[in-house]
Formats: structure tokens, C-alpha cells, sequence
């Protein structure tokens, strides 16, 4: 990840006078997604006995106040003008948003098919779309084959040999029944 | 009976009789372990009606060979996609991953390979021999003492984080309280959970394992062609067996480091319930903490490889030491192994070294010729897998993401469970992006509940008194260097920078 990391830490922002600004709003997403779930877990055993709540005490109460300075620690940065709250870090490369989003829905569309749709066809299908999308529509005809290669490879192995309990569907079922 | 060197040698032999059990058992274990969701207990399990019609010895010997290479499997993706197969396997990345990336992914894998052999090798022997004393162990790794060995994986955080510390923390106690999601240990209070009944046992670690690793990963693949740099597509192109010869060698040389290493997992293995991750991550911290050159670790150093791989193959022979010896099995394999044990009416603890010594000594000795055969049955593949690292990332990335979703599903049979992967990919990814780094949320995330448990039990047993920590002289001897590995670096950091800071207020002046 280092070589990824590192170009987005020198992908700063040139502010108006010149200077060169570093985007820090999207290292706030972490620590402020851990205050609002610690708040949200001592939520939940306020009223526990004191086993349930020993974790909360000596770790939740760390965890917020290093969150905390954390936050001050780049809202100073930002007042002395060294960094803005720009997502720049998390969205960049721009280019590749529509890709991004495309196979983060297809991911939510396998899994929310895959139960009734069974793995090898889901699978298929997600296959083939996603590395289609992936590689702009591109060599058709080997993505299909090498998508299906792979769905049977995965049902052969996983279902039929190793007997796992893989999500199973019209295709498992039929198959069940032909064999 | 006492057993002598001819036993042993005639057990050794034997066992090298049951090649045609071993050998195809390790390249299954090591499929099975190199896929995240599947590991030897899960596969024991779908083949029992196999192990329970087979005769014992035959069955035992296939479960330790499974055991063991799956163990080592699970490494592989680890190294070469960023995709730890099993929870053992979650400190190997670290340094395993960015050899990858430099186009020496044969050459780790090589190093891997060698290391769990060598550490194998090297616990199963000091198990034949010192199986009694051994067996001690768990009898004085008690809450208070095991709090601290967790407490040693957990500083690792800090050492993963060397470049902004208060990151790493925030990252690793944020995995910490995420570990404490789900029912309290002693009055089942449910915490944290949104409701959702499906995390009440906790947050499962196949989910979170794949979504932090597996598929924020398989998001980033996209924003680049391939997983190689420019230089490793050059050295991979090169091909070859010197990548694996070099491996062999590096490997070798630091025969120490593997000894050392792999005698850290045997003795955390021997407590029942401590696992290969903690004995993994403790490896690597205290191989760092050794190492003349720490500042490397991460950057793809084969030490920092070496470490957690021969740790989590020492587990291994530590785990079947409580259940040989006093009938405890150390984790889900060796439970499964008990329960195959008590179906063909084989007694445990020391009544089987009395009626059954070969059966006793020979599940250990099975151990050891699985991992002697291994050596020459893994090594050759290193060269094959590495291939898989030049396979364009817009295939990479939905292979990915399919195979380890539905991997996820496989150990609970829950479709949340994939949702939780999601999610935790979705954590994984904006984690990575923002210099977070998803290991020290792994560690909080494996650890914590533990940590936790072992807390609660030793508070309980002291009516509440916190000073139960300091309580036991083993456990005191520990927070000494505990206390020592946390804080010498920072002092001898100091100490440097002051050294190389007069100088230059000298030539200054």
C-alpha cells in the first residue's frame, strides 16, 4: 500500500497564494466515526454491570481523547493555513469514480443476489460485469469465457468437491438433480 | 513406558510409511488455507464422516497434516494480494506484501515457506522431547500472565505506526473497542451491536479479516494496472528458480531468528485458547524490537517475515501439547481432533501415553514428517504462485471480492456476514487512503475480546482489585519486559538522535 499512500501524501492542493495546502479531511472520517460509535457503545451498557462496561471505561475514554486531539491537531493545521479540509486523499484519482462506484453497487448487488441466485450464476454475472466495467467494455468474448470458467472452477471445487455451503441456487439445484 | 531413541526412530519411520495420506493432505491444506473462510477445522469437519470411518491412526495423521499445511497455505495470499487466508496469518503482510510489490514475491514466498517448515520442524521435535515440562506451561500461564502476552501483540500497534503514532493508536483502539462488540463474558449484556442479533458472539473474524484486507484492497488494486511496481515487473519478468534459491538461503541464514521465532508460538500455542495470531503478532514485535535494523520492517524486510510465519507454525505443535497431555485441545482443530479421538473410544492425558504411546507420540512425529515432506512439495510452488502478482487488477480485483465474500459466508452460514464484510471494507478502504493502517485495526480487532475475557476473569477472581495484575512473579517478570520492548526503542531513538545532533552543534560552532 506504501507506494499508493505516499503519491496520495504528496497530492497536495496549491492554495490561492501559491502555496501548497494539504488536503486533511478525509483523515477526520476515522477518529470521528470512532467518537460516534464509542458514544454509541456506552449507549448501550449504561445501565450493565460493571463487567460489561470495564472495556468502554479504560479504552472508549482513551480512544475519545486521542480522537479528540487528534481533531484539534488538524484543525490547527488548517488555521495556520498548512492544510484545508479538502477529500482530495479519499476521491483521488477522480478518472476512476464512475469504476469506484460502479463495483462498489455491483459488490451490493451480489451480495444482496447471490443468497437466492445461488453462487455460480451470481457469480458469473458479477464477474463478467465487473471486469467489463473494469476494462471499458473491452475483449468481450474472453471476459464471458474466462467469467464462466471461473463460476464452474468455484461450483467444481467449492460444491461439488469439498461439499461447502456455498450459497446455493437454480443452477446448484438443477444440478443436484442431474447428477 | 519411557521412550527411547529406537522408539522414536521406529515411530519416525513408520510415519513415513503413511506418505500416500501426508502429501496429498498438504496440497489440500494448502488450497484450503490459502482461501480466507475455510481453514483445517472447517475442512475436517465437511470430511468427519471420512476421519470417523477411517482407523484412528490413519485419521489423526490426516487431521495434523492438515492442520499444519493449512497453516502455511494460509500465508500465500498473505504475500502475494494482501489477503491474510486464515487470522495466523495477519501479522505476514506486513512485510510479505511489499516483497510482493518489488517483484519478489517468489523469493517470500520461498521465505515462508521455509520458515514454517524450519519453525515446524524445529517446535515438533522440542515437543517429542520435552512434552511433559512443556505440558507445565499451561498450568502457569494464568489471566493474569496471558493479559500481558496479549498486551505484547497489542504494542506492535505503536511499531506499525512508527510514523504517526497517535494514527496508529487511534486506529488500534478504535479495533479494540470494535472487538468488544457483542455480549459481555459474564452477564451477556448485549454491547454495541445495532441491534443485529448475528453479532451478540462478537464481531466474527472472517468478515473482518476480508473486508480490511480482501476487498478494501481489491479497491485499491483498481487505481492501478497491476499489483508490481515498474521494477518488480522487471524482476518478475526475469523468472527462473533463483527468486526461490534466494529465499531458501535468506532464510537459512537467520536460522536463529526462526528458532527463536517459532519457540515464541510453541510456548504461546501450549496455552489453550491463545491461538497462532497473538503468537504471530508477538513474534513480530519482539523480532523488530531484536532487530539492528527495526526502521525496515514493513518495507518488505525478510526478517519481518520470517518472525510471525515461523510463530504461527510453531502454534501448531504447541496446540497439541494441553490436548495430549491433559485432554484440553488449544483451538478449533485440536477440539475437532478430540472429538475424533473420543468416537474411536481413545482415552487422553496421560492414560493414552500409557495404553497408546505410538498414538500419542505418533500424532507428533505425523507432525513432523508432514512438515519434512512439505519442504519439498511446497518449495517448487513458490515459483508457479508467484505468477499470480502479474494478473492485470481489472481481473484481480472482482476475483477477489467474489471468492472472498462468499468465503465469509462459509463459517457461520450468514448472508449478514458478507454485508460485514462489506462494511468492514468499506472501514478498510477510507482507513488505507487516509494513512490509517488496517493491521493495527486488525490486532484490536483479533485481541481485544481476549484481552477482555482474560481481564474480566483475573478482576473476577481478585473481587475487583486491579492490582491482581501485579499479583504473580512469571507475570511480573513479563511486564519488566514488556515495559523494556515498548520503551528501549524510544530511548535508544533518543539516545541516537542526541549523538548525531552534537556533531553538528560541534562543526556549528
Amino acid at each position: 500500500m506504501g507506494d499508493r499512500r505516499d503519491r496520495a501524501d504528496t497530492d497536495d492542493e496549491s492554495g490561492a497564494d501559491g502555496s501548497r495546502k494539504r488536503p486533511v479531511g478525509g483523515e477526520l472520517i476515522v477518529p470521528v466515526g470512532a467518537i460516534v460509535f464509542t458514544l454509541y457503545y456506552i449507549t448501550t451498557i449504561l445501565h450493565g454491570p460493571w463487567e460489561a462496561k470495564a472495556n468502554a471505561y479504560y479504552i472508549g475514554s482513551t480512544l475519545m481523547a486521542l480522537c479528540a486531539l487528534f481533531i484539534l491537531r488538524t484543525l490547527l493545521a488548517v488555521r495556520r493555513g498548512e492544510a484545508t479540509l479538502g477529500l482530495q486523499r479519499l476521491i483521488e484519482p477522480r478518472n476512476l469514480m464512475v469504476k469506484r462506484l460502479g463495483l462498489l453497487a455491483l459488490t451490493v448487488g451480489y451480495i444482496y443476489v447471490v443468497h437466492w441466485g445461488g453462487f455460480t450464476l451470481t457469480t458469473f454475472v458479477f464477474l463478467a460485469a465487473s471486469i467489463l466495467l473494469l476494462r471499458d467494455g473491452r475483449d468481450r468474448g474472453f471476459v464471458l469465457a474466462l467469467s464462466a470458467a471461473l463460476a464452474l472452477g468455484g461450483y467444481l471445487l467449492f460444491i461439488v468437491a469439498f461439499h461447502t455451503r456455498f450459497p446455493k441456487g437454480p443452477f446448484e439445484i438443477l444440478m443436484q438433480q442431474v447428477f | 513406558m519411557e521412550p527411547d531413541l529406537a522408539f522414536f526412530a521406529q515411530l519416525f519411520v513408520d510415519m513415513l510409511g503413511y506418505w500416500w495420506i501426508i502429501v496429498p493432505t498438504t496440497v489440500l491444506g494448502i488450497v484450503v488455507g490459502a482461501i480466507p473462510g475455510f481453514s483445517a477445522a472447517n475442512t475436517i469437519i465437511i470430511l468427519l464422516p471420512l476421519t470417523l470411518s477411517a482407523p484412528v491412526d490413519q485419521a489423526m495423521i490426516f487431521m495434523v497434516a492438515l492442520y499444519c499445511s493449512s497453516r502455511m497455505g494460509a500465508g500465500i495470499p498473505a504475500i502475494l494480494v494482501n489477503i491474510p487466508g486464515t487470522a495466523g496469518a495477519a501479522a505476514t503482510p506486513l512485510d510479505g506484501y511489499p516483497m510482493a510489490k518489488k517483484g519478489l514475491g517468489q523469493q517470500a514466498l520461498a521465505i515462508s515457506f521455509t520458515s514454517s517448515n524450519l519453525g515446524g520442524l524445529l517446535t515438533t521435535a522440542v515437543a517429542l522431547v520435552a512434552l511433559p515440562w512443556l505440558a507445565r506451561v499451561a498450568y502457569v500461564m494464568h489471566s493474569v500472565e496471558m493479559i500481558v502476552v496479549m498486551l505484547f501483540g497489542i504494542s506492535l500497534i505503536a511499531a506499525i505506526a512508527a510514523k504517526d503514532p497517535l494514527k496508529g493508536l487511534i486506529a488500534g483502539l478504535f479495533g479494540l473497542m470494535i472487538g468488544s462488540i457483542g455480549a459481555d463474558h459474564v452477564y451477556a449484556t448485549p454491547r454495541g451491536t445495532f441491534g443485529f442479533l448475528e453479532l451478540y458472539d462478537g464481531v466474527p473474524l472472517i468478515p473482518a479479516l476480508v473486508g480490511l484486507f480482501a476487498v478494501s484492497e481489491a479497491f485499491l488494486f483498481i487505481e492501478s494496472g497491476s499489483i508490481l511496481s515498474d521494477k518488480g515487473r522487471i524482476l518478475v519478468a526475469r523468472g527462473g528458480w533463483h527468486g526461490t534459491m534466494e529465499g531458501v538461503r535468506i532464510t537459512l541464514r537467520r536460522w536463529w531468528h526462526v528458532t527463536w521465532t517459532s519457540m515464541i508460538g510453541l510456548a504461546i500455542g501450549v496455552v489453550p485458547g491463545a491461538g497462532a495470531a497473538i503468537a504471530a503478532f508477538v513474534a513480530y514485535q519482539q523480532s523488530r524490537f531484536f532487530s539492528r535494523t527495526p526502521e525496515l520492517y514493513g518495507t518488505g524486510h525478510p526478517e519481518g517475515l520470517i518472525a510471525p510465519e515461523s510463530a504461527n507454525n510453531g502454534v501448531t505443535a504447541g496446540t497439541l501439547i494441553p490436548l495430549l497431555t491433559i485432554g484440553i485441545p488449544g483451538g478449533a482443530t485440536a477440539a475437532i481432533m478430540l472429538v475424533v479421538m473420543q468416537y474411536h473410544g481413545m482415552p487422553t492425558g496421560m492414560q493414552l501415553f500409557s495404553t497408546r504411546p505410538e498414538l500419542a507420540y505418533g500424532m507428533i512425529m505425523s507432525m513432523l514428517v508432514t512438515y519434512l515432506f512439505m519442504s519439498f512439495t511446497a518449495l517448487p510452488l513458490a515459483r508457479y504462485l508467484s505468477r499470480v502478482t502479474v494478473v492485470p487488477t481489472a481481473y484481480m480485483a472482482p476475483i477477489v471480492i467474489a471468492f472472498t465474500l462468499v468465503g465469509s459466508f462459509v463459517p457461520r452460514d450468514y448472508v449478514f456476514d458478507m454485508y460485514l464484510a462489506l462494511a468492514f471494507g468499506v472501514i478498510g478502504y477510507i482507513a488505507r487512503k487516509t494513512g490509517y493502517h488496517v493491521a493495527a485495526i486488525l490486532i484490536g480487532v483479533i485481541l481485544g475480546p481476549l484481552l477482555e475475557g482474560y481481564f474480566l476473569r483475573a478482576l473476577r477472581i481478585a473481587e475487583g482489585d486491579i492490582m491482581v495484575l501485579f499479583s504473580s512473579t512469571i507475570g511480573n517478570v513479563l511486564w519488566v519486559f514488556l515495559i523494556v520492548s515498548v520503551g528501549a526503542p524510544h530511548i535508544i531513538e533518543y539516545r541516537r538522535r542526541r549523538r548525531a545532533a552534537k556533531p553538528s552543534r560541534g562543526g556549528g560552532e
